[in-house]
């Protein structure tokens, strides 16, 4: 160490181009083998796991949606019963929103985010390792719960009293709430890494008005995460306390109150939607731009309607509440703020739409998805201003309506967008193209399985079919329907099947992609497919907001980082200017570690609250391990 | 950097922590499966042979029926019956007389003192027979499935060591802990409560 000191530190000044690359990858490159890959903190390794994690838990979904539809194709059926029919919904919907939605799009961020502004590696990278195990031990608590018979049957908001301690028996309630506890505190550790690494880790010359529109929604998106997650961490950790240790949060007889849990669900609840889609609008954005063949039409309106939509969410929670019974001006207000965020979403569709109009569309799978996606929020935002409507919301509350207006939205607003952003950016993750004939079979199904799928539920709703019913009897008017809807799932399944299908095939063998197969303008397609261990071999200088399409003769490079360390640049807020250079941790297996120690301790509270006391300890213990300091120095210069 | 190789890491890697969840997953369901199901109709003839209680005559103690074990004593450990049997408590009135569970006009569940014994059957016997000085018989009232879950409950109400399947408190005024935190470890009383001499069994 104290040699190293005197060592005067090797820079890339005046380094050629090979002879730096074999310092660049000595230095980055995750060390081999199992251990090292449990500690690496490379962005890119951990954001490929989230991805697939997300996926995994999108088909183990989507495999639930498919039991629920059998039992639900012919009336009293006897597939599944009553009890499973619960744990199937909420598994279905917990699964779907806190599994897969809100991990997949924080995956994204974290892959792309800091390839997009320029940096080699996402801030906090520990941090980010940490997060990872945590989701991925949460989502494990749930499943093998669920395959335990013991999962969670409350519904995926989980209403008091009704996972309350009198009615909610046993540990179901009690799981649900510490998975969410896991969520969230995953979500909110990528989203603090996102916020600086956007902020503070730009290439030298990104001004704020020449970030990339997808980490423009990625920073929103992080905001949103950081002002409603500790809402839910309340709701989730004041339940359990209700359960375990007998506090009085929504005990009415005791002066606790049962409403408050809709609202600080619901506070969490509705801008988890927008954490949900401003990602994916931030997809669409790009892959609209780059297949448009021309710059984004409405750049700083797009920017704004996304601030505007961060902001106006918080401000719409009460719309899941209207038919609880609160006061007429409330309802009026909530009324009205919901119909306002039809404003943003509209500027949002029209500047997607005249980037078309205007450039000379290539309907490549990516592009086919974002139009699927378009006219499927459409159909979503039109059901969503009805049931913002406090009359209408008290005919099809809790109905089948409902079920297939949240869908199109998610679906819709999320998932088409999603397998738009997989077709598009897994050249740059794998360095293979996926299949353009499979990917046009695979959104064709999906597109009409979906719409035949979900469509006829508004009809369903409307002749007063309730959701969360395990059946119905034969004497109601359901029976057609539900037999169409079913039907219509397995063409949704078979898209996805071969989705899947096509993604594990390009993965192995698919055609070569090259740095920039799309001709892109971000700075993600400057480096090589699949990008190395330290992204960029020099950090560029951005002069203009599609970097790569304004030079022709490639891109301005900076000089003077260490190699002989983890180093990058850190900058300005909001002109980027070059500020210092900035070590980077190191790979660390502490953050496994820690992570197991959390796990221990968050589950063990389930079932006695010494676990909160006796689990700090190892908590503590890994913590120290992964802080303890190196004797190396980390001074910024 | 090789690509075959860059690419072989990054499969192997989400692969293999796939694999491993799944197995979990996956041994978690072979344990499932040998579960009892939360049952909300309980089979006829289960159901009369857990009527089938074989007492002593003094009709204090006994046994409980051969089925009772073959079904892994599901009145005590799962927390659905358990929860199922303190709804039968406050809806069949059992409060107007044992009150929170410390007595009233009848005698305290929670004091660590049973006049015909502590186990499951006394008790599901005191609830399905009635027994002198005022106890009365709730054969024609309940199902065996019923008699059994609140037996079950009951017994949760006074044991020593709370269960993990134990109820949680009610949404009502709070009296005394829950049963999932052993209030009658807590209550506990080093003589019996004062009780009216014409309690207990026939001498
Ligand atoms: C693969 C296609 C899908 C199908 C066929 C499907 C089908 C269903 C069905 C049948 C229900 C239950 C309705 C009821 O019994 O009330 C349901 C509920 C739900 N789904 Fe999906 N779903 C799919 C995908 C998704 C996705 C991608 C998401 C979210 C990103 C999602 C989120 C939800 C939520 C939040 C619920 C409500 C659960 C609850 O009531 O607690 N679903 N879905
Ligand atoms: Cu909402």
């Amino acid at each position: 160490m104290i040699e190293d000191r005197k060592r005067p530190p090797l820079t890339d000044d005046g380094l050629d181009d090979s002879v730096l690359e074999r310092h660049l990858s000595q230095t980055w490159s995750a060390s081999p083998g199992f251990w090292g890959a449990l500690a690496t903190v490379d962005h890119k390794v951990i954001a490929r796991r989230y991805i697939v994690t997300a996926f995994v838990f999108l088909i183990l979904g989507g495999l639930l949606a498919v039991a629920m539809r059998i039992q639900l194709a012919w009336p009293e059926a006897r597939f599944l019963d009553p009890d499973r029919y619960n744990q199937i919904f909420t598994t279905h919907g917990s699964t779907m929103m806190f599994l897969f939605a809100v991990p997949v799009m924080e995956a994204m961020a974290i892959y792309l985010v800091p390839l997009m502004v320029g940096t080699r590696n996402i801030a906090f990278p520990r941090l980010n390792a940490f997060s990872y195990w945590i989701i991925l031990i949460g989502g494990l608590l749930l499943w093998i719960s669920f395959a335990l018979d013991a999962a969670p049957d409350v519904g995926w908001f989980a209403y008091v009293p009704l996972s309350g301690p009198e009615y909610g028996p046993g540990k179901r309630a009690d799981i649900w709430a510490q998975m969410i506890t896991f969520t969230e505190l995953s979500a909110l550790a990528v989203a603090v890494e996102i916020v600086v690494t956007v902020f503070k880790q730009r290439a030298p010359g990104m001004s704020l008005d020449r970030i990339p529109l997808l980490v423009w929604s990625m920073l929103v998106m992080a905001f949103i995460v950081i002002m409603a997650m500790p809402a839910i961490m309340f709701a989730s950790s004041t339940l359990i306390l209700d359960r375990l240790v007998e506090t009085q949060f929504y005990n009415p007889a005791e002066g606790g109150d049962a409403l408050l849990w809709q609202h600080v669900f619901w506070f969490f609840g509705h801008p988890e939607v927008y954490i949900i889609f401003l990602p994916a609008a931030g997809m669409v954005s790009t892959i609209v731009a780059t297949f448009s063949r021309r710059p984004i039409f409405g750049y700083l309106p797009l920017v704004m309607a996304f601030i505007a939509t961060g902001i106006l969410a918080f401000g719409l929670w009460v719309h899941h509440m209207f038919v609880v019974g609160l006061p007429r001006l409330g309802e009026s207000f909530f009324t009205a703020s919901s119909m306002a965020i039809a404003v943003p979403a509209g500027i949002q569709i029209f500047c997607w739409l005249a980037t078309l109009w205007l450039g000379r569309p290539v309907f490549t799978t990516p592009l086919l998805f974002v139009i699927g996606f378009i006219v499927t929020f459409v159909i979503g935002g039109l059901t969503g201003v009805m049931v913002a409507s406090v009359p209408f919301d008290a005919q099809v509350h809790d109905t089948y309506f409902v079920v297939a207006h949240f869908h199109y939205v998610l679906v819709g607003g999320a998932v088409f967008p999603l397998l738009g952003a997989i077709y598009y950016w897994f050249p740059k993750m794998t360095g293979r193209m996926m299949s353009e004939t499979l990917g046009r079979w695979a959104f064709g199904l999906i597109f009409l399985g979906f719409n035949l799928t979900f469509f006829p539920m508004h009809i369903l709703g409307l002749q007063g079919m309730p959701r969360r019913v395990y059946t119905y009897q034969p004497e109601l008017p359901w029976a057609g329907l539900n037999l169409f809807i079913s039907l219509s799932a397995l063409v949704l399944v078979s898209g996805f099947v071969i989705f899947f299908i096509d993604a594990l095939r390009s993965w192995r063998s698919g055609k070569p992609a090259g740095p920039d197969p799309w001709s892109a303008g971000t700075l993600e397609w400057a480096t090589a497919s699949p990008p190395p261990a330290y992204n960029f071999r020099r950090i560029p200088v951005v002069e203009a907001r599609e970097p790569l399409w304004s030079r022709s003769e490639g891109l301005a490079v900076t000089k003077g980082l260490q190699v002989d360390r983890r180093e990058l640049i850190v900058s300005s807020v909001v002109e980027a200017l070059p500020e210092a250079r900035e070590s980077s941790p190191r790979d660390s297996i502490w953050p496994f570690w820690a992570a197991i120690a959390t796990s221990l301790m968050l589950i063990g509270s389930i079932f006695t609250p010494w676990a909160v006391v006796w689990g700090s300890i190892p908590i503590a213990v890994t913590l120290i391990g992964w802080f303890w300091p190196k004797g190396t120095v980390e001074d910024t210069s | 950097m090789m690509p075959g190789k860059v690419l072989r890491g990054g499969v192997a890697q989400p692969l293999a922590i796939a694999l491993f969840s799944v197995a979990l997953a996956g041994i978690a369901t072979l344990v499932g499966l040998e579960r009892q199901p939360r049952q909300y109709r309980i089979d006829p003839p289960v159901a009369a042979a857990l009527d089938d209680l074989r007492l002593m005559p003094t009709g204090i103690g006994g046994a409980p029926p051969e089925v009772y074990f073959a079904l892994d004593k599901p009145y005590e450990t799962s927390a659905y019956d358990l929860s199922q049997g303190k709804r039968l408590y406050s809806w069949f009135g059992c409060a107007n007389c044992h009150g929170d569970g410390r007595g009233g006009a009848g005698p305290s569940l929670l004091d660590g003192w049973w006049l015909y014994g502590p186990s499951t059957v006394a008790i599901a016997a005191s609830i399905r027979n009635g027994r002198p000085h005022g106890m009365p018989a709730f054969r024609s009232k309940m199902t065996t499935d019923q008699i059994w879950q609140l037996a079950g409950y009951v017994r949760t109400m006074g044991a020593y060591s709370a269960s993990l399947a134990a109820p949680s408190r009610n949404d009502d005024k709070h009296t005394r802990p829950a049963e999932n935190r052993a209030p009658a470890a807590i209550l506990f009383n080093e003589e019996p409560a004062p009780s009216p001499s014409e309690r207990g069994p026939p001498s």
